[in-house]
């Protein structure tokens, strides 16, 4: 089963153990990106990333165990699974919190379909949605990076459960900006002209792994170069996330060319530049739409997909009810990837087959 | 004579189990989804939908019953309808009288039983086939089997949803409600797991 | 006259059945009815009573009240309640009314003063707004925005002090959506309602 599907695309179906060799690279691409996050969340980071770890790898166990099947620990996908959840939690979720969403992830967004390769929406955001839509408000509580905060660094693993606000300091991230920046009308491009340095370095509120641009930068450079993905997903998703940002934002400075407010400008809406840089837009691009299970298996399906996810993105972000959209993006372009899998079937050599 | 007693003793008791457990309508037949998604997200609610559910199931199947010799075939269905869709008006109107408030939670589902095929499975499966004792034996077990699945269920999801049972808090002071459980999800999740909790207990035997 | 026959003999049974299943129906809507109604009016007292501690009882006032909701598009009926105290003295007027919520319609019993000039409150009649997020607005912290606040256009703001009484109400973070049906519910329904009641002359004319 997991054999067939690493064969059918890619370049690195010659290499023996493929599934294994793909999912090292993908966390040595992450590599970066944890790194960063150990750097400006301090123990929480790292706390965060082995709990999520440890409790995916425990759950595949657990459900091979009563499924009776071989143990598939090995190919590590739940290693990445679990990486991938951590990098998209905000720093100061409970532990516990984070085991549920990683339970979840592995049981019910994998093995219930029938392990790695069977499983039709990407397990890590099957798991942070379901966190999302249950802890409301622990998923939107973000704290700012220890760099910024000396106090930060104190916080010591016997102080995770006390949930006292008191202690830290918490702050909007960028796209919650963006979003208020929409509602109010205005103060959007003051805002993403001072943070936008923040959003590259990673020296931002927001989740674990997904405020450093540059780190995740060199990781998907990485993968790129490895060839463990390839170019057309996270192109496609990063292309038009960008045009259908630039597109209100074009609009809007069109329609406000005499400055409403005095002392304010009248930016609705952030430069789409900013839109690529904040959130989890980079992490989704690079690791998490382009997994190989969830993803359309064609060049022109992995356009569609890439366009479709930025697009959905975007539209969730600027429109919809939400700051962030990559999660419910993603999985919704991954409910329809069997649909594009059919219509850009490739047609074999000698011809189309006859269908009866 | 005493061979014959107990012959149709035995009967009732295989009756009464097949609703309880082995043929049960939610685990076993799969039937009932609606009610069975919908109002299990607090006990309360539940138990209430599985009281009305036994009610019109236990007078449907003696309508039926008893006038099973009269149907004419092509027109059974359409009295099955017609009686089931009578006594869940009248448990509609009970509820509202009595219990408003529960009538007010349970909102349309009350009358959606009518369109619950576990009742009109019955009707047509056994009441119509078998005498009044029987009838009523099956309408007993496989409605409080219903009850049962459906306040499992609602158990499950309450607690982690609210973390409250009977609108009681069982759970520790720290526990923060899993929001998701109360939701649609929450019962699809549920739901599917049970499933195959059942499944994996009785695997070979059904 | 074969097909007259035929017919009767297929569908008898029927015919027989459905007119005792309908006198049993009418039966059960006959006895229960009463207390249906009972049951309504007890739980619109009950919320009502909330929002005006001082009222005794209520008084359902004759006429009905029509106003105009969601910008004039349909019109709608209402009924008032006038709130008794002490000495058979009106203490203020407490009526239902509905409106577009994030999912479904909220239903809300409102309450104001005597004069039409200050809200008591409102409190949920029914409503299916996201649990954790959109029912927040039956919690206390939401509603006691409302309670004294100044009857008039009401303003949504998503930063401020929610301790402050006046037309200003902070909005529930993470419900806009809902927070802005109730706020327009009051404002699509209050001033309507205090307009057409003056009209009639049920509140002084003077104030």
């Amino acid at each position: 089963m997991l054999k067939d599907i690493t064969v059918s695309f890619s370049p690195h179906i010659s290499k023996p153990l493929s599934t294994r060799s793909v999912m090292v690279d993908v966390i040595i691409g992450l590599a970066p990106a944890m790194a960063a996050a150990g750097y400006y969340f301090r123990m929480r980071a790292l706390i965060l990333i082995a709990t999520c770890v440890i409790a995916c790898a425990a759950t595949e166990w657990v459900c091979n165990l009563i499924r009776k099947k071989p143990c598939s620990l090995g190919d590590f996908s739940a290693v990445v699974t679990g990486i991938i959840l951590a990098l998209s939690l905000p720093p100061r979720l409970p532990i516990w919190t984070a085991v549920v969403g990683s339970v979840f992830c592995i049981a019910i967004g994998k093995m219930v379909f029938g392990g790695l390769g069977a499983n039709i929406f990407n397990p890590a955001m099957v798991g942070r949605t379901f966190l999302a839509v249950s802890f409301g408000a622990l998923m939107t509580t973000w704290t700012v990076p220890a760099t910024l905060d000396a106090n930060m660094s104190k916080v010591a693993p016997e102080n995770i459960l006390v949930s006292d606000r008191s202690e830290f300091r918490t702050q909007a991230t960028p796209l919650a900006w963006s979003k208020m920046a929409i509602k109010n009308k205005l103060g959007a491009d003051t805002y993403s002209e001072a943070n936008f340095r923040g959003t590259i370095t990673g020296e931002v509120g927001g989740c674990l792994g997904e405020t450093s641009a540059i780190a995740l930068l060199i990781g998907g450079i990485y993968l790129l170069i490895r060839r463990t993905i390839n170019f057309h997903i996270p192109l496609a998703v990063l292309i038009s996330a960008f045009i259908f940002g630039a597109i209100p934002y074009a609009l809007d400075s069109e329609i406000h060319t005499e400055p409403t407010f005095a002392i304010l400008d009248s930016g609705r809406y952030v430069q789409p530049f900013f839109h690529l840089t904040s959130g989890g837009l980079l992490l989704c691009a690079f690791f998490i739409a382009t997994d190989p299970v969830t993803a359309p298996l064609t060049r022109r399906g992995m356009w569609i997909f890439g366009i479709g996810v930025g697009f959905l993105t975007m539209l969730i972000r600027i429109v919809g009810g939400y700051p962030e959209g990559v999660m419910f993006s993603i999985l919704l372009m991954n409910g329809v990837t069997p649909l594009i899998d059919r219509l850009c079937k490739r047609i074999p050599a000698g011809g189309k087959p006859v269908v009866s | 004579m005493a061979d014959k007693a107990r012959g149709s003793s035995d009967l009732y008791k295989e009756t009464l189990l097949a609703g309880l457990w082995r043929e049960n309508p939610v685990f076993r037949l799969l039937l009932g989804m609606c009610p069975t998604l919908a109002v299990t997200a607090a006990v309360k609610p539940a138990l209430t939908m599985g009281c009305c559910v036994i009610f019109v199931l236990l007078c449907s199947n003696i309508i039926v019953s008893l006038m099973r010799n009269l149907l004419k075939p092509h027109l059974r269905i359409l009295m099955f309808t017609l009686t089931i869709a009578t006594f869940v008006t009248i448990a509609d109107l009970f509820l509202r009288a009595y219990f408003p408030d529960m009538s007010e939670t349970l909102g349309p589902y009350v009358p959606l039983i009518i369109v619950n095929c576990i009742i009109i499975c019955r009707a047509e499966a056994c009441a119509s086939k078998n005498g009044l004792a029987v009838s009523i034996i099956d309408a007993v077990g496989m409605g409080v089997g219903f009850t049962g699945t459906l306040c499992v269920l609602a158990g499950v999801r309450e607690v982690l949803a609210t973390g409250m049972i009977f609108e009681v808090p069982v759970m520790p002071g720290a526990f923060v409600p899993w929001a998701a459980m109360g939701m649609p999800v929450g019962a699809f999740i549920t739901l599917g797991l049970m499933l195959g909790l059942v499944n994996l207990t009785s695997k070979g035997r059904a | 006259m074969d097909k007259v026959r035929h017919f009767v003999e297929q569908s008898w049974l029927l015919i027989v059945s459905a007119f005792f299943f309908g006198l049993l129906l009418a039966g059960t809507d006959y006895a229960l009815a009463p207390t249906i109604r009972q049951n309504r009016i007890d739980k619109l007292n009950r919320l009502a009573k909330g929002l005006l501690a001082e009222a005794e009882h209520f008084i359902e006032v004759e006429e009905k009240i029509e106003i105009e909701s969601g910008k004039g598009k349909s019109k709608e009926e209402i009924t008032i309640y006038k709130a008794v105290g002490e000495g058979e003295q009106c203490v203020g007027w407490s009526f239902s009314v509905g409106g577009p919520g994030f999912q479904g319609t909220i239903y809300l019993v409102v309450g104001v003063d005597a004069g039409f000039e200050k809200l008591a409150g409102y409190r949920v009649l029914s409503s299916t707004e996201t649990p954790g997020f959109g029912d927040k607005i039956k919690y206390d912290y939401f509603r006691e925005q409302f309670e004294g606040a100044p009857v008039g256009e009401l303003k949504l703001v998503s930063t401020g002090k929610p301790e402050k009484i006046d037309s200003e109400i902070v909005a529930i973070s993470g419900a806009t959506i809902s927070s802005e049906a109730v706020v327009a519910i009051m404002n699509d329904s209050v001033l309507q309602v205090k307009e057409r009641m003056r009209k009639k002359g049920l509140i002084d004319n003077g104030r």
